[in-house]
């Protein structure tokens, strides 16, 4: 029982470890993949095909391998790892999932009808404030069941972030079968991703709740 | 001196030519209504006007003054004044679905007040509201204030685009087939609120179907057929007295409907 509570503990710090990067990534992924998701629908062909081809190349390659790459790749080029562990998971994971994130944004965004630009217009509204006080809003009334697969998968894809040694909640736990022969740790972690995936699922049904009262 | 006057406007889209020069004017709180048939041009002149589609050539001038100038490959740029000149309620309504009915209102005038860009006098917000509310009134539609867009039938829906096109103040008020989207039943009492802007003295433009109510709601009618004006005159000139043989043949084929 001791044991128990005490590798409870333990673990729990290595979900804390699950949480930064999980906290960082959306931080920084979601503003990131609104400017993608701008780029890549620019009426500037250079750009937004530019943007495109990075969005296919990021979502066509594992993660693990951009883990990878980031970490070992200036390695091989230069001759010394540039970056640490943590901001080279920081960074991978936020590019990627910005990508991701676009392509939602992206969906919503266009799903908007040009009626409700042009009305915005016609009232003298500036672009900014259309898109701000009208277009936003009806966006993420959109994109929330899509956005809220997203950020789950996140919450799962953390532990990828092993492969290049940052230590999280599956590496707390392996270091138990490894240094004292006990298995159970390792399968005790999916309490902790359960625990966590059950709470977002709520926070998004609150949301989607939120956002009932109209109708786009 | 005419309040609108339009002279040689003309639009393309890739190779076809949809408007070829129109010229047309409008005086201090008349009505003109616009008919013609489907593809003629008569949503792209409205959209031209209220600057949703930048013409390539032509001057349009409010109160005497050019409010928009275009040469053949050069498209000049239109300020907010210009903009604000006009204003434009659509076929299918476009209001915010995330507003309330007051907000739907009040969101634009809000947002105009405080613009570091604007000039002239600046609205305080309880002169917007106290003007929301009396356009509710004006349009019947008080006790829907707080009211969703999605709670309300068509025709209240549009009842509450004019409002809130006319809290603008626009110069010249422009309708896009206002009813044509709506249940037969429930074009009365949107063509009543139009009825009644007349009455307080609005210049408007109206593109219709309902060649009934531009019989009697209009001071002027213009026909345009093929991206140029046909036929143009007074409500009793172009129902009763049509000149040419296309007119003629879009009257009677419109009272078969
Ligand atoms: N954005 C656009 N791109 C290409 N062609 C267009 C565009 N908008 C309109 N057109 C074309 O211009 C012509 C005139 O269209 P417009 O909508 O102005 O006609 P309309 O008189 O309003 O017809 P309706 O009575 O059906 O509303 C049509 O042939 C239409 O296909
Ligand atoms: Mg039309």
């Amino acid at each position: 029982m001791e044991q128990f509570i005490s590798i409870t503990l333990d673990l729990l710090n290595g979900f804390g470890e699950t949480l930064t990067i999980f906290f960082v990534t959306l931080l920084l992924a979601l503003p990131l993949g609104l400017l993608i998701a701008f780029g890549s629908m620019s009426r500037f062909k250079p750009l937004s095909a530019l943007t495109r081809g990075f969005v296919w190349v990021i979502r066509g390659t594992p993660l693990m391998l951009q883990l990878l790459v980031v970490y070992y790749g200036p390695g091989l080029v230069m001759g010394q790892i540039l970056l640490t562990e943590a901001y080279a998971v920081y960074l991978t994971f936020t590019i990627n999932y910005a990508c991701y994130f676009s392509e939602i944004y992206r969906g919503g965004i266009e799903s908007i009808s040009r009626g409700q630009y042009e009305a915005g217009k016609v009232l003298g509204m500036t672009k900014g404030e259309v898109f701000f006080k009208v277009i936003l809003l009806q966006v993420v009334k959109r994109i929330i069941p899509p956005m809220s697969n997203e950020v789950i998968t996140l919450v799962k894809d953390t532990s990828l972030a092993r492969v290049i040694g940052y230590y999280e909640l599956i590496y707390f736990a392996q270091r138990y079968s490894k240094n004292a022969g006990l298995l159970w740790p390792l399968f005790y972690t999916a309490v902790y991703y359960l625990v966590f995936t059950a709470l977002l699922t709520l926070l998004f049904r609150w949301l989607e709740k939120k956002l009932d009262y109209f109708k786009t | 001196m005419n309040m609108l006057e339009i002279k040689g406007l003309r639009k393309r889209f890739g190779s076809i030519e949809v408007l070829k020069g129109i010229d047309l004017s409008l005086g201090k709180g008349e009505v003109l209504s616009i008919i013609g048939s489907s593809g003629g041009g008569k949503t792209t002149l409205l959209r031209c006007m209220n600057f949703l589609e930048t013409a390539d050539s032509g001057e349009i001038m409010v109160n005497g003054k050019s409010v928009y100038h275009a040469c053949e490959g050069e498209k000049p740029v239109v300020t907010p004044e210009a903009q604000l000149s006009f204003g434009l309620v659509f076929q299918q309504f476009n209001l915010f679905p995330q507003y309330s009915v007051l907000e739907n209102l009040m969101l634009a005038p809000k947002l105009r007040a405080k613009r570091k860009s604007t000039i002239g006098k600046r609205e305080s917000m309880e002169e917007i509201r106290a003007r929301a509310e009396e356009l509710l009134a004006t349009v019947g539609l008080t006790d829907k204030a707080d009211a969703y867009p999605c709670q309300l039938s068509g025709g209240q829906q549009q009842r509450v685009a004019i409002a809130r096109a006319l809290m603008l103040s626009p110069e010249i008020l422009c309708f896009d087939e206002p009813t044509s989207a709506l249940d037969p039943e429930l074009t009365g009492e949107v063509l009543r609120v139009i009825r009644s802007l007349k009455d307080s003295e609005r210049t408007m433009i109206i593109v219709t179907h309902e060649m009934e109510f531009a019989r009697h709601v209009s001071d002027k009618v213009i026909f345009i057929a093929d991206g140029v004006i046909a036929e143009e005159g007074t409500p009793e000139e172009i129902f009763d007295h049509p000149q040419s043989e296309k007119l003629q043949a879009f009257l009677s084929h419109s009272q078969k409907e």
